[in-house]
């Protein structure tokens, strides 16, 4: 990690921001894909709340901003975010959004409760709790680049290993129920990767805006391939670059650094969903015929979701 | 309870019994997150006509960020039906990128001065009491009248255009045959969605607005059978909430508005769990007592059809 770090043409504390944020634009890129393909995008906005109260329960628990403890706090209630949607949907009746809408401001309401009386009670060390609302990557060392590395290529190498797996779930469930593999170990399993994706993320980024950096990406590569190892591929470069790029750009004109990752992720993603060679707004009007055949016959893997996926489920 | 306590209750009850209302019509019609989006979409909007106009005219802001929200809706429509992006992966996009562009025009130009990003997440309940305008020689607070606008308008809305509106949440088919214009209904409805979340965007923050539109709506689905005991029970949600919230903000010294949408999702768990026809409580018991699993909810009012 050391001589990444050093062969950057930067300042050591930029660099290691860099590379940090490199990491975690990466990461969720990469695992982006899980949840925009199989049309939970705005799932991903209910866990990224999640991860609020967390942080601050695990401050609680630590009594001072021990950063493990909160990562873990951050990712226990995430996933807690998650079960409760899918537990709404499919106990409760809930539609996606409302299931949705009411886990994201449990969530919400419970962190900014716990923040602000914590905020009230004069315990000093909370201070700069509320920077995991907007991401505020320059206090980063090397050991949480460090963290976030090793974390982010565990969860690279599953989605690697699981890969078949992953793609028949995603693009054909009721094939992936026949073949035998249990639908709820896949929706774990992408919960999961989501969750390590959102909680390594949410320091730099943000809880309010980390759901961008998994969805902008995918997006982007989306308009430009169709297949599905090169779709994660450069999903994962559209993250580590807006990251490294936003994280330096931020420190530099000393804004927070969420909203700089953000624009320049969606940026790219406007951009590809405007100019795409095939998909693109422009190439379609230019022959709306030939794109609207060429989007009903082409049975690409990388597809439009399964109608399923985005319904009631 | 203090008089300051008493306006900030009542503040916060208009906005809820604004918000439930049309929430119960989002959440019919599948459109639960719309709050959100608009909410978030509005903050440049706000910005922009703060350094346009340098202060903070309420009107003017209305209006500004009014106006951006609808085009911003307008535009994410038109993107979803181009087909290009997916429904949800077009608000995941679409709204944290407006609503960062938002947070870096006020941290970079107006930091401190009236408006500032604790604002944009906690909201400016707490000072409600605090901001008044003449009316007739007594002094009123600003946001009481507001919110108390916004409730009336949406009230008339509701009362006025119950028709077309129940129509087109249940059965837009049906509606476009007996000659509704459904698509009409839903630019006014987003438009109205678009003014009310600006009203409680000033009071809540960004992030508690989509809480108050949906959680007292979905807890009313829980629990109601008929249309108008769901707005009823909506309404009714957001004003214990409201009182409750604001009991528990001064014993915790907490967020107002955090404390009140805390107390919402808290009866909406109550409402899960021992509602009379679709609570848990009531559906293990009756499942046991049939021998089969508990089963998913027939055609009731929470399964409306998803509107395209």
């Amino acid at each position: 990690m050391n001589w990444l770090i050093t062969s950057l043409p930067l300042p050591y504390p930029e660099a290691v921001v860099a590379v940090g944020a490199a990491a975690i634009g990466l990461v969720a890129g990469a695992l982006g894909p899980l949840a925009v393909l199989r049309g939970r995008s705005m799932f991903g906005d209910a866990m990224s709340h999640g991860t609020l109260p967390g942080v601050v329960l695990g401050f609680v628990v630590a009594g001072t901003k021990h950063l493990p403890l909160m990562l873990l706090g951050a990712g226990l209630t995430a996933a807690l975010a998650a079960l409760a949607v899918i537990g709404l949907e499919r106990c409760a009746g809930s539609r996606p959004d409302v299931a949705i809408g009411v886990v994201l401001s449990a969530a919400f309401t419970t962190g900014i409760v716990l923040l602000t009386a914590l905020a009230s009670s004069g315990n000093a060390g909370q201070s700069g709790l509320a920077d995991y609302l907007f991401g505020q990557p320059a206090g980063m060392v090397e050991r949480d680049v460090l963290l976030t590395a090793v974390v982010g290529a565990c969860a690279l190498l599953a989605v690697t290993a699981c890969f078949r797996v992953l793609r028949t779930a995603a693009f054909d469930p009721g094939f992936a129920a026949v073949a035998g593999v249990p639908r709820w170990a896949v929706e774990a399993a992408s919960t999961v990767l989501l969750a390590v994706a959102i909680v390594l993320g949410v320091r730099t980024v943000g809880a309010v805006l980390m759901v961008a950096l998994l969805v902008a990406p995918a997006v982007a590569a989306r308009q430009l391939t169709t297949r599905l190892g090169g779709l994660v591929t450069l999903s994962a470069l559209v993250g580590g670059t807006s990251g490294a790029a936003g994280a330096v750009l931020a420190g530099r004109a000393e804004l927070p650094a969420g909203p700089v990752i953000v624009l320049l992720a969606t940026s790219v993603a406007v951009l590809a969903v405007l100019f795409a060679p095939r998909r693109g707004v422009l190439a379609r009007v230019r022959r709306p015929v030939a794109a609207a055949e060429s989007r009903s016959s082409a049975p690409g893997e990388a597809g439009a979701p399964p109608r399923e996926a985005s319904g009631a489920r | 309870m203090t008089a300051d306590d008493l306006v900030i209750v009542l503040t916060a009850g208009l906005l809820a019994t604004a918000c439930a209302l049309l929430g119960t019509f989002l959440v019919l019609r599948g459109r639960a997150l719309l709050p959100d989006a608009v909410s978030h979409a509005v903050l440049p909007g706000i910005v922009g006509v703060y350094l346009v106009t340098g202060g903070r005219n309420t009107i003017a802001m209305l209006l500004g960020a009014t106006l951006f929200g609808v085009v911003c809706v307008l535009a994410f429509q038109a993107l979803r039906r181009s087909g290009i992006v997916a429904s949800d992966a077009a608000i995941a996009l679409v709204f944290p990128a407006l609503f960062s562009l938002g947070v870096l025009g006020v941290s970079r130009y107006t930091s401190g001065v009236h408006l500032d990003l604790d604002s944009t997440i906690y909201g400016e309940l707490t000072f409600a009491p605090l901001r008044t305008l003449d009316l007739g020689g007594t002094q009123v607070p600003r946001s009481l009248l507001i919110t108390g606008a916004a409730a009336v308008v949406v009230l008339a809305v509701v009362v006025l255009f119950w028709r077309p509106l129940v129509l087109t949440s249940f059965d837009p088919e049906f509606a476009e045959a007996t000659g509704v214009r459904v698509r009409l209904v839903e630019r006014g409805l987003l438009v109205l969605v678009a003014a009310v979340a600006v009203t409680a965007f000033e009071s809540i923050g960004a992030i508690l607005v989509v809480t108050f539109f949906v959680v007292p709506a979905a807890t009313a689905q829980l629990v109601a059978r008929r249309l108008d005991s769901m707005l009823g029970i909506a309404v009714a949600v957001g004003w214990v909430s409201a009182l409750l919230g604001q009991r528990a903000a001064v014993r915790l010294d907490s967020s107002v508005a955090g404390s009140i949408g805390l107390a919402a999702v808290g009866l909406f768990a109550l409402a899960l769990v021992f509602a009379p026809r679709r609570g848990l409580w009531r559906r293990w018991r009756g499942g046991r007592r049939r021998g089969t699993p508990a089963r998913r909810p027939g055609p009731t009012a929470g399964s409306a059809t998803r509107g395209g």
